[in-house]
């Protein structure tokens, strides 16, 4: 035990004076300097010492994602009152054809769902969400309904296939 | 102060804080030595740096976590170890508190790539970096140099070991 505590005894001789360190940690900044910038030119995928074009930064997107339905088709049961469509689509896309009813909030990949139109959404009384997209891959609709379903709007649903996918549901003559 | 610096408790403490940050530091440095191309992108996202210094820094702080580590972990230059972790880790702190107080939504960049996208930085980044950096200024001033190179380099020169030997006597 005495061995051991030799090792923790406090070296008496030792001050805080700060010149001695700081100058070798320099000392030590330059030799890693050194040393990095020689690896860096040795290396096959070596990086310019000075980058010329700006980097593409990525900064990822909003991830809320919540469980949803997945849903065929249109099939709205109960009163119509229950069940609240939405249109993730742009507003032109929406203003040339939509499902009557649907209310139109366009799917931003890169902004989250303004907390305004959340709220909307949940003072809506509505007991089911659904929504629809463009049907592309990735689906505006099935995005905006699972972010929906992230941000707490229970009952949410998408179709897959989204608009276009909807024609059989349509009167003769109404396309997407 | 005194009494506070003189507290035989210190060494005890010391050395596994000593140790976690060697650790921490080598873990750190590991994905930015291998890929410094994506650590230079990690530095770029934060928005603080001008173009020109992106790459220098991406291709030297690396090294710099590896030596600090090594030091640290095998207790040689301690001392120095430990300012070259203080000051990173100030510089690190700084830079995170900055992008949270922007609103990046982004990856760390300490332990992964931004690819990754696995250490999202919130206030608790922020809290865990002045955590480490107030672990690294208390090895700093506080350390004693037990069960590492130094102590064994200085106890192999008799010349010092004479001198801490009359000395503790006294």
């Amino acid at each position: 035990m005495r061995e051991m505590s030799i090792f923790f005894r406090r070296s008496p001789a030792r001050r805080l004076t700060w010149h001695a360190p700081v100058l070798e940690a320099l000392v030590v900044t330059a030799l890693c300097a050194v040393l990095a910038l020689l690896v860096n030119a040795l290396r096959a995928e070596g990086l310019p010492l000075v980058q010329e074009t700006e980097y593409q930064i990525l900064v990822p997107c909003p991830e809320t994602s919540g469980e949803v339905e997945t849903l065929t088709g249109l099939n709205l049961t109960g009163a119509p009152t229950e069940t609240l469509v939405l249109d993730a689509r742009s507003r032109g896309a929406y203003e040339s054809w939509h499902v009557p009813g649907a209310r139109n909030v366009p799917y931003d990949y890169l902004e989250a769902v303004a907390s305004a139109t959340l709220r909307k959404l949940a003072s809506s009384g509505a007991k089911r969400v659904v929504v629809y997209g463009d049907g592309e891959n990735p689906d505006c609709g099935e995005h905006l309904a699972k972010e929906l379903a992230g941000k707490g709007i229970r009952n949410v649903g998408f179709i897959v296939g989204g608009a276009p996918a909807l024609t059989g549901d349509l009167p003769a003559g109404v396309r997407p | 102060m005194k009494r506070l610096y003189a507290w035989g408790g210190h060494p005890y403490l010391a050395l596994p804080a000593r140790i976690y940050l060697g650790l921490v530091f080598l873990l750190a440095c590991y994905h930015k030595l291998l890929d410094p191309a994506a650590f230079a992108l990690d530095i770029a996202t934060y928005q603080l740096l001008p173009l020109g210094l992106i790459n220098l820094l991406a291709i030297v702080l690396p090294w710099i976590e590896l030596a600090a580590g090594l030091m640290l972990l095998l207790g040689l230059r301690t001392r120095v170890g430990a300012l070259l972790v203080a000051t990173m880790m100030a510089m690190f702190t700084v830079a995170v508190t900055l992008a949270v107080l922007r609103g990046l939504d982004m990856s760390c960049g300490c332990f992964a790539s931004q690819g990754a996208a696995s250490d999202p930085i919130s206030w608790f980044t922020v809290l865990r970096d002045l955590g480490w950096l107030s672990l690294s200024m208390y090895v700093l001033v506080f350390d004693r140099d037990p069960l590492g190179l130094d102590r064994l380099f200085a106890r192999r020169k008799p010349g010092e070991a004479v001198t801490h030997h009359r000395e503790h006597r006294t």
